[in-house]
């Protein structure tokens, strides 16, 4: 069974910017994918993580994730399913700026409800096995963009969700912090098997994806499939 | 305890708009509690003074003689009554006095006056007319028929000391009753109805005058503290039960009294509402720019599951650390500043002639800290920061994550 | 000649209807004129009396003898003769003023203002009632509002209102006036808001040389239950000469 499954979902923006939409896109997400979703601005790539992120409910069409559907989903339970079941990364200032890394890694745990002791010693494990303990204490202020980042992904896979969306994880980083980003999130898919879903531009991204699907004004072009698994589109 | 800290660090991410509110907070609440003070001792001031210069803690008459006074109203039995007040645990000193009605005439000029008949050694435990004599002085027991006058009444008569003057009066038996007596002091309290109208003779002399025998007209109580009258009014009340006696406050003797307390205090309390609208705004506006500073985040923190109810406690604990950093050290100058002026005083005299109308004696206001004052204070001010930050609190959790990530 | 006759019947039963037309309210006195007449009847030029005065109370009741003179409208002095405590006490009015002489400390005593409306000599008559005989003829209006029978006296019922600036504590009086010699039989006091304060009987009407008397004066106090004053004359003489150094303060003290 899939894990995120989307059936023909509209959605429509508008803003005094622009408007994004979602023109009845359909497509399923096996657990363990690592995939991308590209676009230029304005194809309905954010859109679509807001959907799949419980962050919003489509005008039309259906969205489950593990089963659950999300348009039938209450609004006010919304946010309690974001916290249990979705990791978050987002462009920019992913970090609370007044928690250092370690508690901005237990800020999620902690929500949950789970006790100090547990959380801060999860949020250690976590820190060291990907050998970012020395910036333990640091406030986001003190870090780089790529520790932000990085920071960030571990805050999100830390309760290990059913899935993580990340909205353009590398746009604001350079090449190198951008590969180191994407080398752990690979590590992180491969060893702990945590579903990731991407929206990019980075070709670094849409290259090292095993699933790129591509979006044009709120439609999908291409779903391109290169781990030899069964890509979600319908025909 | 994470999000404690976090609203403790959010409250101090800028430093000089908390300062500023904090100390908005300090001062109105320091302000708010030494005001309070000085109001607590200013009654206190008030009440001791009337309560000293004449009506005493308690009273205790013949039923109905407060509400419609005779010579004829005496005391059934002051024996036993005297007795029932020296088993009062907080008495302080108790006094039977005559009290009549008559004219007081010089050969200059006549003029109403209340007649108060005392034993001086008794009197001198309860009221403090002693300590107002401005010439001659007190009465002394074994004197001829010595009067003590109120320094208005000495001038309206014309009457120095060691003059004479002459009480008429309608005694208890019908007959009018008359009497030269000899001014040998002259007081002054500070309350115009007493310095105008009121003389005091001995006690033996008014049960003469009014043809009264032995008998008396009340028994003036005062007690320790002012805190003690409830509870020694039913004491008294229930130990002279059946006796056919009235047992009076001092507020129930001189309601305007109290009812001035009320009214000033109501007055007060207009301007400390005045003072924490003021506050308020203040308060309000530094929550409202924190909450709009950080639209973003509170987006991010949403978007990670974080309830509009944990949004809303962040923000108002936010409000709580401003509110209670600034009631502590509010209360730390209100508390200092009552304190010091509880000894030291502060000297009104500008506002004396008002002060002397309400029957002050001293232009001398100490004030007096109570820990009613300082608790209601500060969880006033607690409740009103609190309630403050609500607004901005509800605004910050009904915000929309998806939109709240983008705002810039 | 037979219309003449019948005109001149005519004419005359007319008259006569108009005669006595005019003549009923003629026998309607002027409200102001009977009051003016009560007063002179009641006081005369001068008058000399002896007269007790007995002032019933909840608590005592208690009789004073007194001898008195007057010279209308405004000298009076009257001496209290009985009992011992208060034998030689005086009470002095000239004008609007009031003294007391007191024998006990040897001292006249000045009554001031604002102790007018007190109590004389602890009766139900206040000082102001002694010295303000004649304001009821100058200090008030008054209403002939009606006719009555009070204790068989066929009387006038004037109502007096006090004049707008007349210095009068009452808000109305009402007086019962007897029709047969003008003399009054009842006066009430009322205050301001129309409550009846006290009322003033007068009985035992007596014939005195040229005139009628009421010798006995019952003062009810209504605002004091059980307080009641009763003036009873011995003797009246009206209308001598009375020289004028009775009404001085040498009087009062020389009496003793």
């Amino acid at each position: 069974m899939a894990l995120v499954e989307l059936d023909n979902v509209t959605k429509t923006y508008m803003n005094h910017v622009s408007v994004h939409a979602l023109r009845g896109v359909t497509l399923s997400l096996q657990p363990g994918s690592f995939a991308a979703v590209a676009g230029p601005s304005g194809s309905g790539k954010t859109t679509l993580l807001n959907v799949v992120g419980a962050l919003d409910q489509p005008d039309a069409g259906s969205v489950r994730i593990g089963g659950v559907d999300l348009t039938t989903t209450p609004p006010d339970q919304l946010a309690d399913f974001r916290l249990r079941h979705i990791g978050f990364v987002f462009q920019a200032y992913n970090l609370l700026p007044v928690l250092t890394a370690l508690e901005n890694l237990e800020f999620i745990p902690a929500l949950q409800g789970e006790s100090k002791e547990k959380r801060i010693r999860r949020a250690e494990e976590l820190l060291r096995t990907v050998g970012l303990s020395d910036i333990r204490d640091k406030r986001p202020n003190e870090l780089s963009g790529g520790q932000q980042q990085r920071v960030a992904v571990l805050r999100a896979i830390l309760t290990e969700p059913e899935v993580v969306l990340a909205d353009e994880p590398t746009a604001n980083l350079d090449s190198t912090n951008a590969s180191l980003l994407l080398d752990m999130m690979e590590e992180l898919n491969r060893e702990k098997r945590i579903t990731f879903l991407f929206s990019t531009h980075d070709p670094l991204v849409m290259e090292r994806a095993r699933r790129l699907i591509r979006l044009r004004d709120g439609e999908v072009v291409s779903d391109e499939n290169r781990d030899g698994s069964a890509a979600g589109v319908k025909p | 305890m994470l999000f404690f800290n976090m609203a403790w660090r959010n409250v101090w991410r800028n430093r000089r708009r908390s300062l500023l509110t904090v100390m908005a907070i300090s001062l109105g609440l320091g302000f708010n509690i030494f005001m309070r003070a000085i109001g607590d001792g200013f009654h206190e001031q008030m009440v001791d003074n009337s309560v000293r210069s004449h009506i005493g803690h308690l009273e205790v008459h013949r039923a109905g003689y407060h509400d419609d006074p005779g010579i004829n109203k005496t005391l059934p039995n002051p024996e036993e009554i005297g007795r029932a007040i020296q088993s009062l645990p907080d008495l302080r000193g108790y006094s039977l006095r005559v009290l009549g009605d008559g004219l007081a005439s010089t050969a200059e000029n006549s003029a109403g006056v209340a007649i108060v008949g005392i034993d001086p050694t008794m009197e001198r435990k309860v009221t403090t007319i002693n300590r107002g004599i401005v010439r001659g002085e007190y009465l002394r027991e074994g004197e001829v028929r010595p009067i003590l006058i109120g320094e208005r009444l000495a001038v309206n008569l014309k009457a120095g000391l060691g003059d004479k003057v002459v009480l008429l009066v309608q005694a208890a038996d019908g007959s009018m009753g008359a009497n030269l007596f000899r001014v040998v002091g002259i007081f002054r309290s500070g309350a115009p109805e007493l310095d105008s109208g009121m003389a005091f003779i001995l006690r033996q002399d008014a049960q003469e005058l009014f043809s009264l025998q032995n008998r008396v007209t009340e028994a003036t109580i005062l007690l320790n503290s002012s805190r003690a009258v409830p509870a020694s009014q039913q004491d008294l009340q229930s130990k002279l039960a059946g006796k056919g006696v009235e047992v009076l406050t001092w507020y129930q003797v001189e309601p305007f009294l109290l009812q001035f307390i009320q009214l000033d205090d109501a007055f007060f309390y207009i301007i400390v509402i005045f003072f924490f609208v003021v506050i308020s705004i203040g308060i309000l506006n530094t929550i409202m720019m924190s909450v709009f500073e950080r639209v973003r985040e509170f987006g991010v923190m949403m978007a990670l599951g974080t309830k509009p109810r944990q949004i809303i406690k962040l923000v108002v604990e936010e409000a709580f650390v401003l509110a209670l950093v600034g009631a502590l050290i509010g209360s730390a100058i209100g508390i200092s500043a009552s304190l010091y002026f509880a000894t030291e005083g502060m000297n009104l005299s500008s506002w004396a002639e008002g002060a002397a109308a309400l029957g002050m004696t001293s232009t001398m206001v100490y004030t007096r800290l109570t820990a009613a004052n300082v608790v209601i204070s500060n969880l006033s001010v607690l409740a009103v920061v609190v309630l403050v930050g609500l607004y901005p609190a509800m605004h910050a959790s009904r915000l929309r994550p998806v939109e709240a990530i983008r705002h810039v | 000649m037979k219309f003449h006759s019948t005109c001149a019947r005519a004419c005359s039963v007319l008259a006569i209807l108009l005669a006595a037309a005019t003549a009923w309210p003629q026998q309607k006195p002027d409200a102001h004129s009977l009051v003016r007449k009560t007063d002179q009847a009641l006081r005369g030029k001068t008058q000399h009396g002896k007269a007790s005065m007995t002032v019933r109370t909840p608590d005592w009741t208690r009789t004073l003898e007194m001898e008195y003179w007057s010279i209308n409208p405004d000298k009076a002095f009257i001496l209290i003769t009985s009992p011992a405590k208060e034998e030689g006490t005086s009470t002095l009015r000239l004008g609007t003023n009031m003294w007391n002489y007191l024998p006990q400390v040897e001292r006249v005593v000045k009554i001031p203002p604002s102790l007018m409306l007190q109590s004389w000599m602890g009766s139900d008559f206040t000082n102001d009632d002694l010295v303000k005989e004649s304001s009821l003829v100058n200090d008030y209006t008054h209403e002939l509002v009606g006719e009555t029978e009070e204790a068989g006296d066929p009387c006038w019922r004037v109502v007096a209102h006090p004049k707008p600036d007349a210095p009068v504590v009452w808000g109305k009086l009402v007086l019962l006036i007897r029709k047969s010699d003008a003399l009054p039989r009842k006066e009430e006091y009322y205050d301001e808001k129309g409550r009846l304060q006290k009322s003033l009987s007068f009985d035992d009407f007596r014939r005195l040389g040229d005139r009628n008397y009421p010798m006995r004066w019952n003062m009810v106090s209504v605002t004091k239950p059980g307080h009641e004053t009763t003036l009873l004359y011995h003797s009246l003489e009206f209308d001598r000469t009375i020289p004028g150094r009775v009404f001085t303060q040498q009087n009062m003290k020389r009496q003793f």
